[in-house]
């Protein structure tokens, strides 16, 4: 038993740690907020694109959803981080992380929004119209926020799992949280750093893990 | 009343059962006799679902007695799954299972429960099929038949099993008027079989034709009982008056 | 345009290096057909063990799944293949892989078969235990099948997620897919091997990806 207190809960020896982890932990927040100020706003537009119903348009954003959830995150942080510079694009490590994971973001959010848009009566859009709004005043006015309140749960859930991605980073070198507390564990033999790590990624996703759950149950129980 | 009754297959004492600080059943007795058809009536809200549903435990009595062929049911260690295979159970809402077939519902208990063989449990099966009629309907899924039919499924399904005694929980409430009556006339034919009964319903007709004796509910308890004659054709307690004036069929 | 081709879709390149590749394909998929099975089976227990009555062994359940849906995969694996040895506790790359993709895995597995079982109206089980059936044969032959069908495309979209997990592996050096794909990189100081791994995983599970958005866009439009 003190053994495991002794290798996984010997706070004292990460004193001089602190400042890493917590510049570590912030890089973390900085890139899940990020992937997800891009991610959905992105997913969202390419939703609305795809409304206009453009055949070729419409071939593309397909496309572009359906690649970038067949792939998985690490691959494409990778790719992003070690094939552009073939193509003269060089990204920072943590510029690499962002974009790959807001792109994975913006394809299920788009999928996510475009069901939603499906799922909207038919008869919403021509009550709509039939009161002489246009088509994209129907669609802001009408359309729109019942779409967007019919994704919330699924929405909060992808991003949530996405923005967890950022560990990946670590891979690519990025200074977040998972990496700090990984080396920091080498470097001393002692794995307290890993016990940190997962503290404060509980505490910076447990609690909108816990949203999802109370958001999914008043969905299902409105209060009429 | 019925003479002599030669054996009670159903006897409840003192049931009383509470939703939180609501009180549905403030004290129920009553005796069933063997091959005999009780129906309960009265209105929305008496209890007289809660009564029955207490009877296989899917409602958890809050205090009395009940006993069924003689064993006392209400007891902490008693077997419900045991218990179930003796009784049988028709709903309101029919609950068959849409991803198996009408013969699939019949079999499942006799397979998974009594522990027949696959060939066993489908000769009985269709047998129970038969006897409701729907013998040539085996191999529909419940989306395939009407609500009649999935209903009189739903009580081969019961019946298969070989119950002690029969529930009937508003069984042609949610039925299409036309669909009403093939399934009492399955009813009817069960109660000619010698099966015992216990019918909720709103079915006068029914009621009238059909049972032994009917009971009538009344905020959580029974305020009359008596044949047919005496409770519905010629009440002598106002409220059932009332009741039985507002009823139709 | 030539100039791509040799960099990013090299004959050479690849002749020399599918071996490797292909090793890591099966690598893939071994830690798949392991994880898979584990993750769901352990998800429709815990789904299912939610109907006891014991507050307390809900709430311990629930916890499980709220914790392992908020730690990253990643944060996981890397507790246990360089933290447990600390223990005594030393667990080879792909049994820890699998351990924390069937940690992660079964999290999700559990919130979805829940749902599926809480869709089955609950006179379905009221039926079943009316004619004798234990509540474990009730939920077996009669909800579980229901459920599962009910939210089918979300058991899809997770099986495809938890494989394409497998690729976090690569951080603890398994030769799954994209770790044989740095390594073939490496060697020859060439992208083709990333791109063909990239293609691999993009037709492995580019089929369920859409399989997964038609199902979801059926079931939107009849629910509207």
């Amino acid at each position: 038993m003190d053994q495991i207190v002794r290798y996984f809960f010997d706070f004292s020896l990460m004193s001089s740690f602190w400042p890493d982890i917590l510049r570590g932990f912030l890089i973390t927040v900085e890139m899940s907020t990020l992937t997800i100020l891009i991610g959905i706003p992105l997913g969202l537009l390419l939703a609305i694109l795809r409304l206009y119903r453009l055949r070729p348009l419409n071939w593309l954003i397909i496309f572009y959803i359906d690649f970038f959830r067949s792939i998985p995150q690490l691959v494409l942080i990778v790719l992003a981080y070690f094939a552009l510079p073939y193509f003269g694009l060089v990204l920072e490590p943590i510029t690499a992380t962002v974009l790959a994971l807001a792109i994975v973001l913006s394809a299920f959010a788009e999928e996510i929004f475009w069901a939603g848009m499906n799922a909207v009566p038919k008869g919403q859009w021509e009550a709509g119209r039939s009161t002489g709004l246009s088509f994209t005043k129907t669609l802001a006015y009408i359309i729109l926020p019942q779409v967007v309140r019919m994704s919330i749960p699924p929405l909060t859930n992808r991003a949530i799992g996405i923005s967890k991605g950022t560990t990946l980073g670590s891979v690519v070198a990025v200074p977040e949280l998972l990496n700090v507390t990984s080396s920091i564990q080498s470097n001393v033999a002692n794995p307290t750093a890993l016990t940190v790590g997962a503290l404060l990624f509980l505490l910076l996703f447990l609690p909108f893990v816990r949203f999802t759950r109370w958001l999914e149950h008043a969905y299902a129980h409105p209060r009429s | 009343m019925t003479a002599r009754s030669p054996e009670t297959i159903v006897s409840i004492e003192g049931l009383r059962k509470c939703f939180g600080q609501v009180e549905i059943l403030r004290g129920v007795d009553l005796k069933v006799g063997k091959g005999e058809a009780v129906v309960i009536v009265g209105s929305s809200g008496s209890g007289k679902s809660t009564c029955l549903r207490c009877i296989n435990r899917l409602e958890e009595p809050t205090a009395g007695t009940i006993r069924v062929g003689g064993q006392e049911i209400t007891g902490p260690k008693v077997d419900l799954n045991l218990l179930r295979r003796r009784i049988g159970m028709v709903f309101q809402g029919i609950h068959l299972y849409p991803h198996k077939t009408a013969l699939g519902n019949v079999t499942l208990a006799l397979r998974k429960v009594v522990g027949l063989s696959e060939e066993a449990a489908e000769t009985k099966a269709r047998h129970h099929l038969e006897v409701v009629g729907l013998a040539h309907k085996a191999d529909s899924y419940p989306a395939q038949l009407s609500g009649g039919q999935q209903q009189r499924v739903g009580i081969a399904r019961a019946m298969a099993l070989e119950p002690q005694v029969m529930l009937f929980d508003e069984p042609t409430s949610a039925l299409d008027p036309e669909l009403v009556g093939e399934v009492l006339n399955v009813m009817v034919r069960t109660k000619e079989m010698g099966m015992t009964m216990i019918v909720v319903t709103h079915e006068m007709k029914f009621a009238r034709d059909v049972a032994d004796r009917v009971v009538f509910m009344d905020h959580g308890a029974i305020l009359a009982e008596g044949t047919p004659q005496e409770i519905l054709v010629d009440p002598q307690h106002p409220r059932i008056r009332d009741f039985v004036m507002r009823s139709h069929g | 345009m030539g100039d791509l081709v040799t960099t990013f879709l090299n004959i050479d390149v690849l002749s020399q290096v599918w071996p490797l590749l292909l090793q890591g394909f099966w690598m893939t998929l071994g830690l798949a057909a392991v994880a898979v099975p584990l993750s769901v089976l352990t998800g429709i227990a815990i789904a299912m063990a939610q109907d006891v009555p014991s507050k307390l062994l809900r709430f311990f359940l629930i916890a499980y799944v709220d914790v392992m849906r908020a730690i990253p995969p990643l944060v996981l694996l890397i507790f246990i293949f360089f933290g447990l040895p600390f223990l005594g506790l030393k667990l080879n790359e792909f049994t820890a892989a699998v351990l924390a993709l069937t940690l992660n895995g079964s999290s999700y597995f559990a919130e979805i078969f829940r749902a599926g079982i809480e869709s089955v109206p609950k006179g379905q089980r009221e039926a079943a235990r009316s004619t004798g059936l234990s509540w474990y044969k009730s939920m077996i032959y009669v909800v579980v099948p229901q459920g599962t069908r009910n939210v089918l495309p979300d058991l899809i979209s997770n099986t495809v997620e938890l494989v394409k997990q497998t690729s976090i592996a690569s951080a603890v050096a398994l030769q799954e897919l994209l770790r044989s794909a740095q390594l073939a990189q490496g060697l020859l100081y060439n992208p083709t091997p990333l791109i063909a791994a990239a293609i691999v995983y993009f037709l492995m599970f580019w089929p369920f990806v859409r399989l997964v958005s038609r199902l979801q866009n059926r079931t939107a439009m009849s629910a509207a």
